[in-house]
């Protein structure tokens, strides 16, 4: 038995595939599908599921409505596809401003000293090791209107004799948008770092001969070479920024209901697990449409996976 | 010379260890007194119960209990105590009712409870095991459970108006003088769409727990007018950004009130008078609950007066215990004259016959939390 086993390079693989495909199905595939059976039910009195087999969730999300000011039969009601496109602008913009600021970073340590640079990527991961909710906190007393930026803003202005008015930083969109930078920037230096180490010096020898300047070797050979670390970052960090809503309560003050929160409120306060299913399922088709065509135009950044 | 000093120091350790072991020998009378690690003496069940169950499951709200409780009951009455916690009576409900839990005591506020009666999930209370006669009154035979079938009263508390009277100049009085826009970017409110929907529904006059669609829509229209004023929504802990000096006023409740009142005394509570939101909190038995007995004894031990006026101490709520008001008149004073002196406990008689109680709506819970969604969400 043993011994055919060591000869059979399918049973070997499917050994080894065993423990995760079974860890999958029961924690992803079987919870995916009941979400699936239940978005298309319908909410009881007291906030069970009847089932059944409807699409009225997934209409009612992308605006259709048949409660109309009007008196129309149907009409577009643009609140949830409202909340799943800031959602998507959120985690564009939070996606892009990561990219500007961990590229120079990630490039910087690329190119620093090698015994420095063991140093300098410690010093990226130190943050990872506090809980995440925490640093939120941190960054609200930062932030708020008594807080440290506050307090040494108002002292230097102090010195000058110049009159200060707080700023008000804490629970505005600015808040939550420095958050999600802040919580995912690790997560795009560390792959980009990888892709720029891996640049042969050879490289941009070869530029210099062909007589290509500084500034056009970074467009020829840097950018297209550290490409696919940019793209696994993005995926890294977009992905779960679409979903996150725990920033966007504590820094955001709650004002703001981004997608993460309207799944959150329809399995508690609402009590409509249907339409909670529905957004949730919408939500990863979203992102994976998003990731789809992102992927098909610059790949899946497999370098830096294998590597 | 150090290992010397080794020597010396490790013959000491084990003649002060010896010396402590027959100490712990000698005093056999010591185990007939039960004492938690943080020294507190556990007092004796007035009526000890019979026993025979091992275990007890608490399914309990987080930070409700006081720590005391737990080795005490275990102490006495030899039951190893489970506890699992829950931040929302909708997390509890949906981990009850998907099965397969086996707690013994819940703690589900007033209005989850008519919603648990109706499925069936909670079982009848034997009052012939329970300390009626313990409870105010004033916490007892509400409408949610006539008769307190199903239910006796834990803790109970209101939603209402806090503002920092250094920096308030017109404090307000009602819930519909929140949309002065002198408050506008100073308030907090919590985020629970039934209360802020419903302070406003008080506000144009209709019942708190209205399901006309024609109400709410008008309700929907003045609170959007009045969300961009509010600064910051939090349920969990309002009380930080008041003391901060993030914001000056809001809505709040109960214990929340107290503690920021306690940090800093310009904060004062207001019982609009529109009426302020009620509430309460209660123990409860779910059908099925595997170990009756302990169950009903934790809540007879708990509830003595010598152990719930722990709670004045841990959780500044309301306190239904006459008991415990009584014990801690006697022999906690400060805590007692703390209690009755402050309003946002002691609440005034006027008060509660004034107040509103928020009850399950059924098919329009959607609807309520569409609103919600709708207001925060408009831009």
């Amino acid at each position: 038995m043993l011994q055919r086993l060591r000869e059979n390079k399918a049973w070997q693989g499917t050994l080894l595939a065993l423990p995760t495909t079974l860890w999958l199905f029961v924690l992803l595939v079987i919870p995916l599908f009941l979400t699936l059976v239940v978005s298309f039910g319908r909410r009881s009195p007291d906030g069970g599921v009847i089932y059944g087999f409807s699409f009225h969730n997934y209409l009612r999300l992308l605006g259709y409505s048949t409660d109309c000011p009007g008196g129309q039969a149907a009409c577009f009601d643009p609140l949830y596809a409202g909340i799943l496109w800031r959602s998507l602008t959120l985690a564009f913009w939070t996606t892009v401003i990561v990219i500007l600021l961990a590229y120079p970073l990630a490039y910087f340590i690329a190119r620093s000293h090698p015994r420095r640079r063991n140093t300098f990527l410690m010093l990226v991961l130190v943050p990872l090791w506090t809980n995440f909710v925490i640093r939120v906190y941190a960054w609200m007393m930062l932030l708020r209107e008594q807080g440290v930026i506050n307090g040494v803003l108002g002292w230097i202005a102090a010195q000058f004799g110049i009159p200060f008015q707080p700023l008000q930083m804490l629970y505005t969109p600015g808040a939550v948008l420095v958050g999600m930078v802040y919580e995912f920037l690790p997560f795009m230096i560390l792959p980009i770092f990888t892709s720029l180490e891996k640049i042969e010096l050879p490289l941009y020898e070869a530029a210099a001969d062909l007589g290509a300047n500084p500034f056009r070797t970074f467009l020829r050979v840097t950018l297209p070479l550290s490409m696919p670390g940019v793209v696994a970052g993005t995926i890294l960090v977009f992905i779960p920024v679409m979903g996150t809503f725990i920033v966007s309560d504590l820094l955001g003050g709650k004002q703001v209901i981004l997608v993460g929160n309207l799944i959150q409120n329809q399995f508690l306060s609402a009590r409509d697990p249907t339409f909670g299913s529905a957004a949730s399922l919408i939500l990863m088709i979203m992102t994976l449409i998003v990731t789809y065509f992102y992927t098909r135009k610059f790949g899946f950044g497999e370098e830096i996976i294998a590597a | 010379m150090s290992k010397n000093l080794l020597f010396k120091l490790t013959v000491l350790l084990t003649m002060m260890s010896l010396a402590l072991a027959a100490c712990g020998g000698g005093g056999g009378d010591e185990t007939t007194q039960k004492v938690t690690s943080s020294g507190f003496v556990c007092p004796e069940p007035e009526q000890k119960m019979e026993v025979s169950s091992q275990e007890l499951n608490l399914f309990v709200w987080t930070e409700y209990i006081p720590a005391e409780w737990k080795e005490c009951f275990e102490l006495v009455y030899g039951v190893k105590i489970n506890h699992d916690e829950y931040s929302s009576n909708e997390e509890m409900y949906a981990k009850l009712s998907a099965g397969g839990t086996n707690y013994d005591l819940v703690q589900p506020t007033d209005y989850i409870v008519g919603l648990m009666i109706r499925q069936g999930m909670l079982q009848k209370l034997d009052h012939g095991k329970l300390p009626m006669s313990s409870f105010d009154p004033n916490y007892m035979d509400l409408p949610f459970d006539p008769g307190n079938e199903y239910t006796i009263p834990y803790q109970a508390g209101t939603d209402a108006i806090i503002y920092n009277a250094d920096k308030v100049e017109n404090p307000p009085k009602s819930f519909a003088d929140l949309w002065n826009p002198e408050y506008a970017g100073r308030m907090v409110f919590l985020d629970d769409s039934r209360v802020i929907i419903g302070m406003t529904l008080l506000t144009l006059g209709y019942d708190v727990n209205t399901t006309d669609p024609a109400q709410l829509e008008e309700a929907k229209v003045k609170l959007a007018e009045l969300v961009p004023n509010v600064k910051l929504f939090d349920s969990d802990s309002p009380k930080t950004a008041l003391i901060a000096g993030d914001v000056d006023l809001g809505i709040t409740w109960t214990g929340e009130a107290f503690l920021a009142a306690q940090e800093n005394p310009a904060f004062t509570y207001v019982y609009p008078t529109e009426g302020a939101i009620l509430w309460q909190d209660n123990w409860a038995i779910p059908v099925g609950a595997p170990h009756l007995d302990a169950a009903y004894a934790w809540i007879n031990y708990t509830m003595q007066g010598n152990m719930f006026w722990m709670m004045l101490r841990d959780f500044p709520y309301i306190n239904p215990s006459l008991a415990a008001l009584e014990y801690a008149k006697e022999n906690q004073p400060d805590l007692y004259n703390a209690y009755m002196g402050s309003p946002i406990t002691n609440v005034p008689q006027e008060a509660i016959d004034a107040g509103h109680r928020i009850e399950d709506v059924g098919d329009a819970t959607p609807l309520y939390d569409r609103i919600w969604t709708e207001v925060k969400g408009g831009e």
